[in-house]
């Protein structure tokens, strides 16, 4: 093939690179940047166009940039446009909008994407006032630039909320009077008020502190290898970094807090990981603090410490480079970085696990370290990798301990310096309480909850920010609460000790918004609003099967009743056998009042669908729900229940065009049939084709998820939680090396409705009624329904969908949930553990709805999907076939849960009682229906379209988006404009 | 006894997950057919007994598949309301055509089974919150003989029953068949004053009034809840005299508590749909929701005469 003549573009892309080449090379604050403290940074850069009607390269050289004269065969990193109209519309693009670019495919990237980073951020380097002037003006059109603090205000006081009292009593709770603790709200706590409105003020800002402290000790003492020029065991590696790092870095107190501790130097600090995907916000430090969506504060400091101490070591040494080179970039590993069918959580975290808390908070990291040297006396020197796992282990926990004591020392500084006694009282407490604790066993709830927030600085200080959850917290607190309640003597100092714990838990949640995980802008619209996912369970039976509910629950519904945020995620377990209705309806009543949380499992139904792994009964009942609602065994599990975001429908899209992938312009699956050529002759012959793509999609993301497990085992092993999970000191492997008591990786299949729908439209339509020719369907599905619009109509008004209570619909759903089941059953993960299949999208529904062609089911090109397993808008006019329908599905095939999306809109004259009362019924038939989760957002589309028009009295406005939960302010246009469009059933 | 009492009803809807009539969670299951005539009514798809078709100009997506199939010419955009109905004779080909929707039958033939089978599955929502099935309409005492054997059934499922009437009925019929399996009653007192009734809604209210009496004196005893409703229609329903007057005669029966409904003016946007005339379109207070005043204003006068509004 020759090569097109190239044309006007080619010589203005060449003229541009010359200009860039020129001012790089001659000016020298642009030219301090070709360096770094490391030295010169060396690369070639690549811009050209699919056809090679454009094809220009920069070589990057000991400080000299210029323009190569014949394109090589592989640059370090290189952008390639679609064409020319779609390279000269990204010209025009700010930064932000170039991301989507990315995302559509109207442009794809090769290489390393830590170049491509740095290029862009050289590019934000000379066209700074053009970009941000661009930004600004984004910014002011979506109406999102107006005060905070006002709007922080504002928002928290126009909240007022109606609160039942409790009409009966909950068996479990032992010390409440009221278990709806009705009588108080967030104006008795102003230390929680002033909390509350730093963090919906407060701009996020990017923190260096870690990853500079670590790279700094890296470079000191070898990463591959040691300073010895021995190759480094990963884990004794990584559990040395982290003690350095908990050692050096500072030990901050909030002003007025009652917890010590924080997770970075910043009031709201945005964590850092340069070996998952740190060096992806590269290109946008400049940019960051001017985009629309999400801004974040980068001081020049920061600025100066990435490029030049941290991002240049971490170039090739993060989870998605070690497999392009290790692993010789394979198909797998394209195929994600296309977006369109798939998204690997691993190349950003190896998360969504819960540590033991109890065991730690009982037996103090003194009590583990006990263990760890009794194991490794009976370990012989024969076994060098379990001696080396378990000193990794025992170093790590030296290093959370060394940031206690450091908090102990510096609450004492600030004790000795503060006025007001009562102040004064409360750091001396945290003195003795840091001292202490999580060296030692807790004898408090003061102790329990300090011991818990420093242990979580500490996991997020190994481990990226993304879905570590907390677990069972009402139930794993409640001794301590019991053993301080024992101990008072009359009702006053009770009562004041319930409103305490009150407090103090509330801070706990507020120190958990005092970080966010790093969202480059792409993310936005992928992840749009999305915090770190945080998830607290609640409620259920106990490991013997009981009724679990405690004072401790309601104090925590409590709590996320009167802050109303989005993170911790707040996730509540309901049996309905042992579980109380008081309980029930006080969930429903949270809900109603926070608009969106906690979100609601039915707690027999998702053990249920846990059946096939054949768990010991007591650890099944301890099971937390795990990022966003994702079923893991408490301190014993390492699930990463979030791996992939799976896109089914890019495998129904496939299906359709004989392998071909639209979008992504890619012949990339099997060829399964051409139906314009009729090879599909009858609707089993099209699942069959739909089930082959579908494997193969399933195939290739295993396969990198494996791969990016490999590279995790080598880059970042995890000795410190490795020490606080069950499993790893007895075994004698880290948990990234399937040293856990059990092993498993999650995915979310999405497009479940909108697979299930077009399903039945090509049965009823083509085979059965034969109303429309495959081949013509197809046509109009290609065309986007332009030239068909009474078979659109046809299309949207003949046929039952899933959610209508049609058994047909509802029988399609389960096979394609068995299908997705049993693609991901015939793998093994990496870890030895089997692979699970989840319904539920986070915010993928909207991203990847952008990425796919309209669909037979009417749905047309770029539209959302429906969120997790939600059904169709129009499928039914009441909300009870949904409920139905999403009931009958089998749990046993959905075994990484579901996020089923109610939205109820209350009449505004509805009383509150009536409103609960209604709720509580969906939720309570639901659970005995078998169905697994649920969640209400109970807000009206007139109220989001006034918080789109008027967001600075909406700060506060929390959504359930799926799985988890975003302020609506956050998100971007896509989200809310679903979110309005999502059907809302009216309670009037 | 009515013509109809023993025929099958058509029913225009079954209306799952209603909040509004009667406690809990309820499925509606909506007759077409009523003795009454009222200018305002709520649900004039429900006035006449027989099949109809209705046009929903929103949905048309203008493909004319309809005017294809047409056997009399009867549709045309240039038609008001699109359907000549004149021309029409309801065969309803155009109906089994329409892509979109736009064009539908209103009122369908349903058994007794099938209504049960399409109310059974939200069975366990109305014994969570304590609902049941309301029959609605439309009249169901137009349908005695129907109507009492969809009860039986229900009750025969354990299913609470709610009936909306507007009293106009049998009572000797109404006693043998509907009454027993009912658990609650909504019985619609409109207007006080005879010809006023006449007037407004085409019959005496003689009738109503002596049923009502009726079952004011034995609903209590036998365990059944009867609340007597009363629709604010601005001008007509809601005046100070009309109000005064069934609160006098609601005491003198014994009754304690009673609903008021506040005007909703969204049955003019059926009116077009179906072709009926409209004579309040272009009135106002017709078209207007009420405002709290009113209801203010006749609540208190409910509370003055010891009924306590609901």
């Amino acid at each position: 093939m020759t090569a097109p003549r190239k044309g006007i573009s080619n010589t203005l892309t060449r003229l541009f690179l010359k200009f860039f080449a020129f001012n790089f090379n001659v000016r020298p604050r642009l030219n301090r940047y070709l360096r770094c403290d490391d030295g010169w940074l060396n690369f070639t850069f690549g811009i050209k166009t699919e056809n090679s009607s454009v094809e220009q390269a920069l070589t990057f050289t000991n400080g000299l940039v210029r323009l190569l004269k014949a394109y090589p065969p592989m640059p370090d990193a290189q952008l390639i446009f679609r064409d020319e109209t779609a390279m000269m519309e990204a010209v025009r693009m700010p930064p932000n909008k170039l991301m989507v670019t990315l995302m559509e495919n109207r442009m794809v990237t090769r290489g390393n994407l830590g170049y491509l980073q740095l290029f862009n951020f050289y590019l934000s380097l000379l066209l700074k006032r053009v970009q941000i002037g661009k930004l600004k003006k984004e910014t002011k059109t979506e109406n999102r630039d107006y005060n905070m603090a006002d709007a922080s205000r504002q928002s928290i006081d126009k909240r007022v909320l109606k609160q039942l009292s409790a009409s009966m009593p909950d068996p479990g709770v032992k010390w409440l009077a009221n278990s709806y603790l009705e009588t108080y709200s967030l104006s008795d706590f102003p230390r929680l008020s002033e909390f509350l409105d730093i963090h919906l003020k407060t701009k996020a800002a990017i923190c260096h502190e870690r990853p500079l402290l670590l790279t700094d000790w890296f470079r000191k003492n070898g990463f591959e290898t040691g300073q010895d020029g021995r190759p480094w065991t990963p884990e004794l590696r990584q559990a040395h970094g982290f003690k350095y790092l908990m050692e050096n870095r500072a030990p901050i107190i909030r002003t007025n807090d009652l917890i010590a501790g924080t997770t970075t130097t910043k009031e709201v600090g945005v964590v850092l990981y340069p070996d998952a995907h740190g060096t992806m916000i590269w290109g946008e430090l400049l940019t960051a603090p001017y985009r629309p969506v999400n801004p974040y504060e980068v001081s020049p400091e920061t600025i100066d410490v990435l490029h030049n101490r941290v991002f240049p070591f971490w170039l090739k040494r993060n989870f998605r480079e070690w497999v392009r080179q290790e692993k010789d970039y394979p198909l797998c590993q394209k195929l994600d970085e296309r977006f369109a069918a798939c998204f690997l959580w691993k190349t950003v975290a190896l998360s969504h696990t819960i540590i033991d808390y109890p065991r730690v908070l009982r037996l103090g990291t003194g009590g583990i370290m006990e263990e760890i040297d009794a194991e490794l006396e009976q370990t012989p020197s024969s076994e060098q990798q379990k001696r080396d796992t378990l000193t990794a282990m025992k170093i790590s926990l030296e290093g959370i301990n060394a940031y206690a004591a450091n908090l102990s020392a510096e609450a004492s500084l600030l004790a000795a310096v503060t006025a007001d006694a009562g102040r004064k009282a409360e750091l001396e407490k945290l003195v003795d309480i840091c001292a202490r604790v999580p060296a030692g066993p807790c004898t408090s709830l003061d102790d329990a909850v300090n011991a818990m927030w420093i242990l979580w600085v500490g996991v997020h200080m190994e481990n990226t920010n993304a879905g570590f959850s907390l677990g069972r917290l009402d139930q794993w607190l409640q001794p301590w609460f019991e053993s301080d309640m024992a101990g008072l003597s009359t009702e006053a100092e009770r009562e004041a000790y319930i409103r305490h714990a009150i407090e103090l838990i509330g801070c706990f949640y507020m120190r958990c918004t005092d970080h966010l995980p790093l969202v480059p802008d792409i993310g936005n619209y992928l992840f749009g609003g999305s915090s770190s996912d945080q998830a607290i369970t609640l409620g259920g039976v106990t490991p013997d099967g009981d009724d679990a509910v405690n004072d401790m629950t309601y104090i925590f519904l409590k709590v996320t009743e009167m802050l109303c945020i989005r993170d911790p995620n707040v996730n509540a377990r309901y049996h309905h056998k042992k579980n109380s209705d008081t309980y029930l309806k006080r969930l429903c009543e949270v809900n109603l009042n926070t608009t969106a949380t906690p979100s609601i499992h039915s707690d027999e139904a998702v053990m249920a669908s846990l059946a096939e792994f054949n768990y010991p009964v007591e650890h099944l009942r301890d099971w937390s729900a795990t990022g966003c609602v994702e079923p893991t065994l408490s301190g014993r599990h390492i699930g990463h229940t979030n791996c992939m975001m799976f896109n089914m429908v890019a495998a129904l899209e496939m299906a359709l065009y004989n392998g071909y992938h639209p979008l992504m312009r890619w012949h990339l699956g099997p060829e399964t049939g051409d139906i314009a050529s009729g090879e599909i002759k009858n609707f089993e012959a099209f699942f069959d084709a739909f089930a082959e793509q579908l494997r193969f999609l399933a195939d290739q993301t295993c396969e990198y998820n494996n791969l990016l497990g490999e590279a995790h085992q080598t880059l970042r092993p995890t000795p410190y939680i490795s020490a606080m999970i069950q499993g790893p000191k007895e075994s004698g492997r880290d948990v990234t090396r399937g040293g856990a008591l059990y092993n498993s990786s999650g995915t979310a299949c999405i497009g479940l409705a909108d697979i299930t729908d077009s399903l039945m439209v090509i049965r009823k339509l083509v085979f059965e009624e034969k109303a429309v020719s495959f081949p013509e369907l197809i046509e109009a599905v290609r065309t986007n329904f332009e030239n068909a619009p009474e078979l659109l109509a046809r299309v949207k008004s003949r046929v039952a969908l899933f959610g209508s209570g049609d058994t047909e619909a509802l029988e399609m759903a389960r096979r394609i949930t068995r299908l997705a089941h049993d693609s991901f059953k015939a793998h093994t993960n990496y870890r030895g553990g089997p692979y699970t299949a989840g319904f539920w999208s986070m915010s993928n529904h909207v991203a990847f709805g952008t990425l796919t062609g309209a669909l037979p089911s009417g749905r047309l090109s770029g539209k959302a999907f429906t969120p997790g397993l939600t059904p169709e808008p129009h499928a039914s006019q009441s909300i009870l076939d949904n409920i139905r329908d999403v009931a009958s599905l089998e749990p046993g095939m959905m075994n990484n849960n579901i996020a089923f999306n109610v939205k109820i809109v209350p009449a505004a004259g509805d009383p509150h009682e009536k409103v609960v009362d209604t709720i509580y019924s969906y939720a309570k038939t639901y659970s005995d229906l078998g169905g697994m989760q649920m969640q209400f957002n109970v807000v009206s589309s007139d109220t989001l379209k006034d918080a789109m028009a008027h967001p600075e009295n909406y700060q506060n406005l929390l959504v359930r988006i799926s799985g988890y939960n975003a302020y609506f302010v956050s998100l971007n246009r896509d989200m809310q404009v679903e979110l309005i469009e999502r059907t809302e059933y009216g309670m009037a | 006894m009515t013509e109809t009492d023993t025929h099958t009803p058509l029913i225009l809807e079954i209306k799952g997950n209603s909040l509004d009539d009667g406690p809990g969670i309820r499925s509606v299951v909506f007759y077409k057919g009523c003795p009454l005539s009222c200018i305002w009514c709520h649900n004039p798809e429900s006035k006449k007994a027989v099949q109809e078709i209705s046009f929903d100009a929103s949905t048309c997506i203008g493909c004319g598949t309809c005017r294809e199939v047409c056997p009399r010419g009867a549709l045309s955009p240039d038609n008001p309301g699109y359907i000549d109905r004149q021309k029409c004779d309801l065969c309803f080909l155009c109906v089994d055509a329409c892509p979109s929707g736009a064009l539908c039958r209103v009122g369908t033939p349903m058994s007794v089974d099938e209504i049960l089978g399409a109310v059974l599955p939200d069975k366990p929502f109305f014994d969570n919150s304590g609902g049941g099935v309301t029959l609605s309409g439309g009249e169901p005492t137009l349908y005695m003989d129907f109507t009492g054997r969809l009860l039986t059934a229900l009750k025969e499922n354990n299913i609470q029953t709610l009936v909306e009437t507007c009293g106009y009925f049998d009572l000797e019929r109404f006693i043998d068949r509907v009454y027993p399996h009912v658990d609650i009653f909504y019985f619609d007192i409109k207007l006080m004053d005879e010809a006023a009734h006449e007037q407004y809604c085409g019959v005496s209210n003689r009738r109503i009034l002596e049923n009502f009496r009726n079952l004011a004196a034995t609903a209590g005893a036998d365990g059944k809840r009867l609340l007597p409703r009363t629709p604010l229609i601005p001008g007509i329903t809601d005046t100070d005299d009309n109000i005064s007057a069934i609160a006098g005669y609601l005491k003198s029966l014994g009754i304690s508590e009673a609903a008021l409904l506040a005007y909703n003016p969204l049955w003019h946007e059926k009116t077009d749909k179906l072709g009926v005339p409209d004579p309040y379109k272009d009135d106002s207070t017709m078209t207007t929701f009420a405002n709290n005043a009113v209801l203010d204003r006749c609540r208190r006068i409910y509370t003055d005469a010891g009924i306590t509004p609901v």
